[in-house]
């Protein structure tokens, strides 16, 4: 059964999974997992609150899947999701611990640095990471996009619910803020 | 892949004009790759299908609770400041006496009442 649903497009996932099937579902959290984790990893860093927003994203959608009318794509919808529950959290995270001085957000993956071996792996990853964390969130959120997701301008405009034209100047004043930055690490 | 070739990927991302979808996956290569920790899936079938409910009730509750010690503790340094500030400047000093908002005669007020002398 659970094989099966390796192969099944999302449209057949959704539906078992609305039909209660949590192997359905199960499949749609194996499929996206990384792609979610891309996103909130990238803006919140690999913390603790970013395991449970990324809980939070696919108790969301498991929530809102009777209201999927298919318009968009399924990787799309729950990108949607990630995106405002991280920045939610990016929200409420500022206000509280502002004042603390508190960088949870460029704490590095406990299970990479543990590896020597992969000294260079790391290395790349904290460039990322920092160059990520050194960005305003609204900037940040759309270099994730294009940087670790991928996306096009105009995809990134869809999914942020943004005009493209406020996605490009948001991009290009990411680049001279990244510019000094990159130099710097 | 080194630091240098890195730092052009990114500035490569940030430029409009540029193709990013093969980027994430040169990234991926180079071990900038992101997935959440082992029983993550178990963890969210255990919110949706499983008991584990009221742990979740737990945990939200714990954050917020956290989340309000902060706000209270915040206001508390706030109000002690703003009144070590005030009594400094109303008495012109920090000590014992004038956090207690007594004058520097007291002692002998004191010795007075008690002793008569």
């Amino acid at each position: 059964m659970k094989e099966s649903y390796r192969l099944a497009g999302d449209d057949v996932l959704i539906k078992a999974s609305l039909d209660g099937d949590k192997l359905a579902f199960g499949e749609i959290v194996n499929r996206y997992r990384r792609m979610v984790a891309r996103t909130v990893k990238g803006m919140l860093g690999d913390s603790v609150y970013a395991e449970d927003i990324g809980q939070e994203v696919f108790v969301n959608l498991y929530n809102s899947l009777s209201g999927f009318r298919g318009e968009a794509k399924l990787s799309t919808y729950i990108q949607r999701i990630a995106v405002n529950l991280t920045l939610n959290e990016i929200k409420r995270r500022k206000r509280f611990f502002s004042m603390f001085s508190h960088k949870g957000g460029d704490e590095l993956s406990e299970y990479e640095i543990a590896d020597p071996e992969n000294e260079e792996k790391r290395e790349a990853k904290e460039i990322v990471n920092k160059a990520l964390m050194s960005l305003d969130p609204k900037f940040r959120i759309i270099v994730a996009m294009r940087m670790l997701q991928g996306y096009s301008t105009k995809e990134t405009a869809e999914i942020l619910d943004l005009p493209l034209g406020t996605v490009l100047s948001r991009l290009s004043r990411a680049q001279e803020q990244l510019k000094e930055k990159l130099k710097k690490l | 892949m080194k630091p240098s070739e890195i730092k052009k990927l990114i500035t490569g991302a940030l430029d409009e004009r540029n193709d990013t979808e093969e980027i994430p996956a040169i990234l991926e290569d180079a071990g900038v790759s992101y997935d959440f920790r082992e029983g993550f899936a178990e963890k969210i079938a255990d919110r949706l299908f499983g008991s584990v409910l009221t742990l979740k009730r737990d945990t939200e509750f714990k954050r917020n609770l956290n989340y309000a010690f902060y706000r209270i503790a915040i206001t508390g340094v706030a109000a002690i400041i703003i009144l070590m500030i005030s009594i400094f400047i109303m008495q012109d000093s920090f000590s014992f006496n004038s956090f207690l908002g007594l004058g520097d005669s007291y002692d002998e007020s004191i010795v007075y009442l008690i002793t008569g002398n």
